[in-house]
């Protein structure tokens, strides 16, 4: 890989561990090869947030042309977030794009991904029927959000009704996220849900 | 050949006057170079944009040189301009 860019990330990746964030434990990160081209993110989901208590991993790919391009940043754990794809972790926002800066880091990427998770931008989804769901639905988004913070992040338990349903495919031979999944994108009708995986 | 230093006077000294201890493209301390140069100084000079924010002209030519459409300042994304 080009000089630059590991010299970059080598700096980064001590700028991040000395960091008060990781001493609050907000963000962390942590190499996955030698080279420097891998690494593994770790976000905390904010606080009043349907995230909150969770524990957010990220993959991390520099480019060879780091930091004049942004690194390739996806989410590892599943989440339930409008410009977060549910099914690939493919995450919408700008400064992973267009917006990039060569001034912007590791750190500075971390705590922005933790931003997007206070404030989603439903109007420029990723996941077009969280998306929906957020703007049709708030309160069964942020029900659905802590319960996938719950199921995949170690947040704390939350909505009883949704686990019962959950039981109720997976007892009739239904693979437990998929059926998560087909609740979450019916806003929990059960009906809904079943007619759309056996259709 | 192996050479110990056992002691040294300095005659001259100096360091560019930044507004910031480290370039924010490479992260290099001003007083260095860039990753590309051995030798800090008129090698790798400074260059400045009219925002005031400062790079090495090595750095700051790759990161103009890899933008397609607007030549923006990485720091503070205004148009980036040399200062006179």
């Amino acid at each position: 890989m080009a000089n630059i860019a590991v010299q970059r990330i080598k700096r980064e990746f001590k700028e991040v561990v000395r960091s008060e964030e990781v001493a609050k434990c907000a963000i962390k990160v942590e190499l996955v090869n030698d080279n420097y081209t891998e690494l593994k993110g770790e976000i905390s989901g904010p606080p009043d947030t349907p995230y909150e208590g969770g524990n957010f991993v990220l993959e991390i790919k520099v480019p060879e042309t780091y930091p004049f391009n942004p690194p390739k940043v996806k989410f590892m754990t599943k989440i339930w977030h409008p410009n977060i794809s549910s099914v690939t972790g493919a995450i919408c926002l700008d400064i992973l794009k267009d917006q990039w800066a060569a001034a912007m880091t590791l750190r500075t990427v971390l705590l922005s991904l933790q931003a997007l998770l206070s404030a989603a931008e439903p109007d420029d989804p990723q996941d077009a029927v969280v998306a929906r769901q957020f703007k049709e639905n708030p309160d069964i988004f942020w029900l659905t959000a802590k319960h996938w913070s719950h199921a995949y992040a170690g947040a704390p338990k939350s909505y009883p009704e949704f686990d019962a349903k959950i039981k109720r495919l997976v007892d009739i031979g239904v693979d437990e996220h998929r059926a998560r999944v087909a609740l979450s994108s019916y806003n929990w009708d059960l009906e809904k849900a079943t007619e759309s995986i056996f259709s | 050949m192996k050479v110990v230093i056992k002691s040294w006077t300095s005659v001259a000294s100096w360091r560019w006057i930044a507004n910031d201890d480290n370039c924010g493209i490479c992260r290099m301390p001003f007083d260095g170079c860039c990753t590309d140069c051995k030798m800090p100084g008129d090698d790798c000079p400074l260059v400045w944009g009219q925002c005031s924010h400062c790079f090495h002209i090595h750095c700051i030519m790759k990161w103009l040189n890899s933008q397609q459409v607007h030549q923006l300042c990485p720091m503070c994304r205004q148009e980036w301009k040399f200062k006179e």
